[in-house]
């Protein structure tokens, strides 16, 4: 719709268009300009012989306008009703679908539930199918795992135990660069239902357990580590999300401890 | 050529054009109703969303909020005899057990706790506790199946050395068979998921640790 010189005619249709469909933009500073005017001055013009070219142009403008907001609404409403069916599905995964989805990982809640099922505690050294273990019998007494960053191995009998509470066991080969244990500690230090140490005899690098979960990983750049971690830490507790990660063995040792007799005569 | 102007005269404030074929302002009506229809269709949409949820939530003499409401009780009896042997208790198997079954037990609370608030209930019901129960007859002077009488309790507090370990072992063995037979009937009678979930996984919590309890007790009976 090229505005040229002509005045009161040419204004006219321009403004017409503009009220249909507001996007127009152009018209701006023509409205502005005959806003006053043009009341006036088009009824006082006798433009019956242009008319007939401009409502041409201007319907054109009028067909694709609808159009236009109409996809735009239309797409804009599917985006939003998309997005958040999208969302709410991802969301509303359960956490072992998301675990299972893991690339690498091993399930043994489904391979191999025998393996996880036990009668009651158990003490002294036990032996385990998998290394590390990820479930099983165990000892009355659990590993310590309120972020707890052990520097020497700790033992199989005490740590499973605290993978029936919902922890997330880090384990890593002893020749694993210093700058690795560091970036893998960043990820446990201090954080409940989580705890670490180096394990002898790894056929990988590092190896993470939950309660029937163990994913086996080279390198702590590995984003399957923070999946992991974030699928099955506290998800994976046997005994809901309570179960205690205090009050356990703080000691290192491959041998399983006794629970200490402690100061309990002082606080009779 | 009339028609254009008399739009003219109005155009100021009804820019509505009809200088066209009379197809413009059908069209222009057809957009608007679709539009409209779209709007409207995502809000009811949006209402029912947001109403399902509230309609199909458990009710006030639900079997979910009886559960939630006794089961809340029946915890709380298991948390104090459980602090109270992790204080006193000898053998330290039987203190580790008492404080994992109290903190256990307190974060369960918590739960149902969360549910009737969540449900718009109030804590306590306007029924006689266990009227949830198809079986509701198994009430015992006010007690829900398992518990403690206020004399066991104090026999509990009152006790010292191996003593205590004895009678906190037998009453916490009791008070999980009756948790497990309330569990039990919950189990069998909502559908609700999240009930579900929470109520197998305490189940399947306490009889783990009944087998334990019975192990502690022989431990315990040796002294």
């Amino acid at each position: 719709m090229s505005i040229s010189t002509p005045g009161g005619p040419e204004r006219r249709p321009t403004v017409v268009s503009t009220g249909k469909k507001p996007a127009a933009g152009r018209p701006a500073s023509g409205a502005k300009a005959g806003s006053g005017k043009p009341a006036s001055s088009p009824r006082a013009g006798g433009k019956g012989p242009r008319k007939p070219v401009t409502p041409v142009k201007v319907s054109q403008g009028r067909a694709w306008g609808p159009i236009a907001l109409f996809v735009a609404v239309g797409v804009l409403a599917a985006g939003i009703i998309g997005y958040g069916a999208w969302a709410s599905f991802q969301g509303s995964k359960p956490w072992d679908k998301r675990a299972n989805a893991i690339d690498g990982i091993v399930n043994i809640r489904k391979t191999d539930k025998a393996s996880l099922e036990y009668e009651s505690h158990k003490s002294g050294p036990l032996t385990y199918k998998y290394s590390p273990p990820v479930g099983g019998v165990h000892n009355a007494a659990w590993q310590n795992c309120m972020g707890d960053v052990y520097d020497a191995p700790i033992a199989n009998e005490h740590a499973v135990h605290s993978l029936e509470h919902g922890a997330v066991w880090v384990t890593y080969r002893p020749d694993l660069p210093k700058d690795q244990v560091e970036k893998l500690a960043g990820k446990v230090r201090g954080v409940e239902k989580m705890l670490m140490s180096p394990y002898e005899g790894l056929d990988k690098p590092i190896s993470l357990q939950a309660w029937g979960y163990q994913l086996k990983v080279d390198n702590a750049d590995d984003s399957r580590i923070d999946e992991f971690i974030k699928d099955l830490r506290v998800n994976a507790s046997v005994e809901g999300p309570t179960a205690l990660c205090n009050t356990g063995i703080t000691a290192t040792g491959t041998t399983p401890r006794e629970l200490p007799q402690q100061q309990q005569p002082a606080q009779q | 050529m009339t028609a254009p102007t008399t739009t003219d005269s109005e155009y100021d404030d009804t820019p509505a054009a009809p200088d066209e074929d009379g197809r413009a302002p059908a069209s222009r009506y057809g957009v608007l109703a679709l539009a409209v229809m779209v709007v409207v269709g995502l809000l009811l949409g949006y209402a029912g969303g947001l109403l399902t949820p509230r309609l199909t939530r458990p009710g006030d003499a639900s079997v979910e909020a009886g559960f939630a409401r006794d089961m809340t009780t029946h915890h709380a009896q298991a948390v104090e005899m459980s602090l109270i042997a992790y204080r006193s208790a000898t053998l330290p198997e039987v203190r580790q057990i008492a404080v994992d079954i109290a903190t256990g037990q307190q974060g369960e609370i918590g739960a149902m706790q969360t549910w009737l608030r969540e449900w718009g209930l109030s804590p306590t019901g306007s029924k006689p506790p266990m009227s949830w129960m198809s079986d509701g007859a198994s009430v015992k002077n006010g007690l829900m199946p398992g518990m403690a009488t206020p004399q066991q309790m104090t026999a509990l507090r009152d006790a010292t050395g191996i003593e205590v370990d004895r009678q906190f072992l037998k009453l916490m063995y009791d008070h999980h068979l009756g948790g497990i037979h309330m569990i039990d009937a919950a189990l069998d009678e909502t559908d609700n998921a999240e009930v579900v979930r929470v109520a197998q996984t305490m189940k399947n919590t306490q009889q783990t640790e009944l087998n334990n309890l019975r192990q502690l007790q022989a431990q315990a009976a040796k002294g």
